[in-house]
C-alpha cells in the first residue's frame, strides 16, 4: 500500500542575478508522503510545475556532494533530507542556496571561493623526492596510523559545513571547516613530509579563526567532525611552535593561568594574547570596562587544592619540541 | 535541590553581576548552592586547544569533587557546561581515562563517571519544572520581546552535549514564555557570538557579534538574554566596538539569563546587577514597569 501523503509547502529562493533585482521566494504546494527528500520534491516541482527552477543534483544518494543546500536555514543535503520532519517543525520548507558562496541562479552557487581554499592547502601528500618509497609499498600504513585521520576521508566536498561556518561569513580569508579538516589529514599522515611546513603557513594564516562554535560538525552529512579535526590541528600546532599567533598564545595562556591560579585572570589574558601593545590599543574600552567592572583588574586568589592541579600539569603536560 | 554550584572564572570577576543574579534566583526558588573553593576553570576550551587530555584531567578532577560530595554540578556558563560534559563523554574512551587516571590517582582523586552537569536553563525548566517557575511570578515581563541566545557548547556538538535539539531548541523559549515574556525567534539564535576570537581578531569576532544583535532586533527584540557569560562579553562589554566595526548602531540590551528570571520573580534591577551593563538596560526595564536605581 503507498504511503499516505500530506500537503507539503516549499518557499524556494528564486534568483537569476542576470535579470533580477533581487531575489524573491516562490511558493509551490503538492502532496507528498513524508518520506519524500526535498531534493526528489524539487525534482517534481521542475518537472510538473516549473521549468526554470534551477538546482546541482547528481547522484540522489548522498555520496557526490552536489546537491548541498539550506532547508530550513540548515545546510544540508536536499537528498537526505526529508519533507516531513520538516513540515512538521516548520509548517512549511524554506529552502534557499547554501552561504558564503555567490548564487549563480536560484538553488546554484558559484563553488569557487571553497575550492580555492580547498586548494590552497594542497590537498595532496608532499613526498620526499630523495628517498622515495618502496616499490609496491607506496600506501603502507599501520592500522594505527590510518586510525588518526579516519573520519576525514569520508568527507564528499559537499561544501555544507563552508555554508554553516560564521568565521567564513564574516572573514573570506578564513580557510573553511573543510580545508582545516584535509590539512589536518596530511599533517597526521604519516608519510607526507610537509607536516611541519603546513603547520607553520597554516598559523597566521586562518587557523586561529575557528570559533570551535561546532556548527560545520552539525551540518557536515557524512560525520567528519570538522572542528574536532580543527582542535586537533591546533594542538598539533602549539606542540610544534608553541604560542606564536594571537590564538595560540591565547591558548598557550589561557593553560598557564589555570596552572598558576586555578583560575582565569581576565587581564593577564588579554596581555598575554595581545602583548604589552596590543593591550595598550585596548586601553579605551579597558577603561570602559573597568568603570562598570572594576573586578577586571583584581587577580584571583589561587584556588585550594592548587598544588593538585601543578602535579596533574606535570604528569600531563609536556613543553613545545626544541628549537621551536 | 542541593546542587555543587560551578560559578566559572567571569561570573567571579567582570560578569560579577551574573553571579549575583543566580544566587538570588536560586535562593528564591529554594535551590541551596554547595560551593567548592577548590574548583579550578573548566579551560574555556582553550586549554582543550593547548592539550585534549589536560582538559579531560583538569575537569576530571573538578567532577570529582562533586562527586565526593554525592551532588550533581550546576553551571551558569555555556562553555563551563560544554567543557564539564566534553570530560565525561571524553572519559569514556579507555585511553584517555587511562591518561587521566594516571595523573589522578597518586593524589588520592579517583572520579567513577557519576556527576551530572546541568546548565541552570536546565534546571529551571526541568527540575523546577516551568510550571511552578510560572507560580512564583510576581512581575510578568508583559509585553517584553526577548531574543534568547544560547551559547554554542550548550548545543553543540548535540551528540555529546545531549542537548534537546542544536538546531532547534525551544527550552530557553519556552522559560521566556513562562516568564510573562513574547520569546523572539530568530536564525541567530542558535549561531556563534564571536567571543573565542575576541582577542585573536577582534573585528571578525565583532562582525559575528553584530550580525546576530541585528538579526534579533530585525525580528523585533527588545533585548537578548544569553545563558552564557562569555557571550555576554561579546554582545554586551564590546557592543560598542561591534556597532564601530559594522558602522551602525546596535543598542540592544542584553541580559543574563537568571536577570530575566530575577526580574520576573520580583528582583530590583540592582539586585540582579543590572546596573554593571555596558548597554543600558533602561528602555526594556521600562517596559515592564521598573528601572534601576544605582
Amino acid at each position: 500500500m503507498p504511503e499516505a501523503t500530506i500537503p507539503a509547502e516549499f518557499e524556494v529562493y528564486r534568483f537569476d542575478p542576470a535579470k533580477d533585482r533581487a531575489p524573491r521566494y516562490q511558493r509551490y504546494s503538492l502532496d507528498l508522503a513524508p518520506h519524500t527528500p526535498v531534493l526528489s520534491a524539487l525534482l517534481r516541482i521542475r518537472a510538473e510545475q516549473d521549468p526554470t527552477l534551477t538546482l546541482r543534483y547528481s547522484c540522489r544518494s548522498a555520496i557526490c556532494g552536489s546537491c548541498a543546500m539550506q532547508v530550513n536555514s540548515k545546510s544540508r543535503l536536499a537528498c537526505e533530507t526529508q519533507i516531513g520532519p520538516e513540515m512538521e517543525r516548520h509548517g512549511t520548507i524554506v529552502v534557499e542556496p547554501m552561504r558564503n558562496q555567490p548564487v549563480l541562479r536560484d538553488l546554484v552557487v558559484d563553488q569557487a571561493p571553497f575550492w580555492q581554499q580547498y586548494e590552497g592547502i594542497e590537498p595532496h601528500l608532499i613526498l620526499d623526492p630523495q628517498h622515495p618509497m618502496p616499490e609496491g609499498r607506496a600506501t603502507s600504513m599501520t592500522p594505527a596510523q590510518v586510525e588518526r585521520f579516519k573520519e576525514t576521508p569520508r568527507c564528499i566536498a559537499c561544501a555544507a559545513c563552508y555554508s554553516a561556518c560564521p568565521a567564513v561569513s564574516a572573514d573570506p580569508g578564513f580557510p573553511g571547516p573543510m580545508a582545516l579538516a584535509k590539512l589536518y589529514r596530511f599533517v597526521v599522515d604519516p608519510r607526507d613530509t610537509a607536516a611541519r611546513a603546513r603547520l607553520v603557513r597554516i598559523q597566521p594564516n586562518g587557523l586561529w579563526l575557528c570559533l570551535r562554535c561546532h556548527l560545520c560538525t552539525e551540518a557536515c552529512p557524512k560525520d567528519v567532525r570538522p572542528s574536532e579535526r580543527i582542535r586537533d590541528l591546533k594542538e598539533l600546532a602549539i606542540a610544534e611552535q608553541g604560542g606564536t599567533e594571537n590564538g595560540s598564545r591565547h591558548a598557550v595562556g589561557f593553560k598557564e593561568n589555570i596552572r598558576d591560579r586555578g583560575l582565569l585572570s581576565e587581564m593577564k589574558i588579554v596581555r598575554q594574547t595581545s602583548g604589552v601593545l596590543g593591550l595598550a590599543s585596548q586601553a579605551g574600552q579597558g577603561i570602559r570596562i573597568w568603570r562598570k567592572k572594576p573586578e577586571i583588574l583584581k587577580r584571583p586568589p589561587p584556588i585550594e587544592g592548587l598544588d593538585e592541579l601543578e602535579k596533574i600539569y606535570e604528569a600531563l603536560d609536556t613543553p613545545p619540541k626544541e628549537g621551536s | 535541590m542541593r546542587l555543587a554550584y560551578y560559578p566559572g572564572c567571569v561570573a567571579q570577576e567582570s560578569g560579577k553581576e551574573l553571579d549575583m543574579a543566580t544566587r538570588w534566583v536560586c535562593r528564591a526558588l529554594g535551590i541551596e548552592l554547595a560551593e567548592f573553593p577548590n574548583f579550578s576553570c573548566c579551560g574555556s576550551g582553550f586549554v582543550d586547544e593547548a592539550n585534549e587530555v589536560l582538559n579531560v584531567a583538569i575537569n576530571a578532577r573538578n567532577l570529582a569533587i562533586a562527586e565526593r560530595a554525592g551532588l550533581d554540578v550546576l553551571t551558569i556558563c555555556s562553555t563551563c557546561q560544554g567543557m564539564l560534559t566534553l570530560a565525561n563523554v571524553r572519559l569514556r574512551d579507555p585511553a584517555v581515562k587511562g591518561r587521566v587516571d594516571g595523573a589522578l590517582k597518586p593524589l588520592g582523586i579517583e572520579y567513577r563517571g557519576s556527576v551530572r552537569v546541568k546548565h541552570l536553563l536546565k534546571v529551571l525548566t526541568e527540575d523546577v519544572g516551568l510550571p511552578a517557575l510560572k507560580a512564583k511570578v510576581v512581575r510578568p515581563l508583559g509585553g517584553l520581546k526577548v531574543g534568547a541566545f544560547y551559547g554554542c557548547h550548550l548545543l553543540r556538538p548535540a551528540d555529546e552535549m545531549g542537548s534537546e535539539s542544536a538546531e532547534e531548541p525551544h527550552a530557553f523559549e519556552d522559560l521566556l514564555d513562562a516568564l510573562g515574556a513574547t520569546p523572539v525567534l530568530y536564525r541567530g539564535r542558535v549561531m556563534c557570538c564571536g567571543f573565542p576570537i575576541q582577542f585573536v581578531k577582534p573585528e571578525t569576532a565583532q562582525r559575528i557579534a553584530a550580525t546576530q544583535i541585528d538579526d534579533a532586533k530585525a525580528h523585533g527584540a527588545d533585548a537578548m538574554a544569553t545563558p552564557c557569560p562569555l557571550c555576554h562579553i561579546s554582545l554586551d562589554s564590546f557592543q560598542n566596538k561591534a556597532a564601530r566595526t559594522v558602522g551602525h548602531a546596535l543598542d540592544l540590551p542584553i541580559f543574563h539569563l537568571p536577570q530575566v528570571v530575577g526580574l520576573a520573580l520580583g528582583a530590583s534591577p540592582d539586585e540582579l546587577g543590572l546596573p554593571r551593563h555596558l548597554v543600558p538596560t533602561d528602555a526594556a526595564l521600562a517596559k515592564i514597569g521598573t528601572r534601576a536605581v544605582a
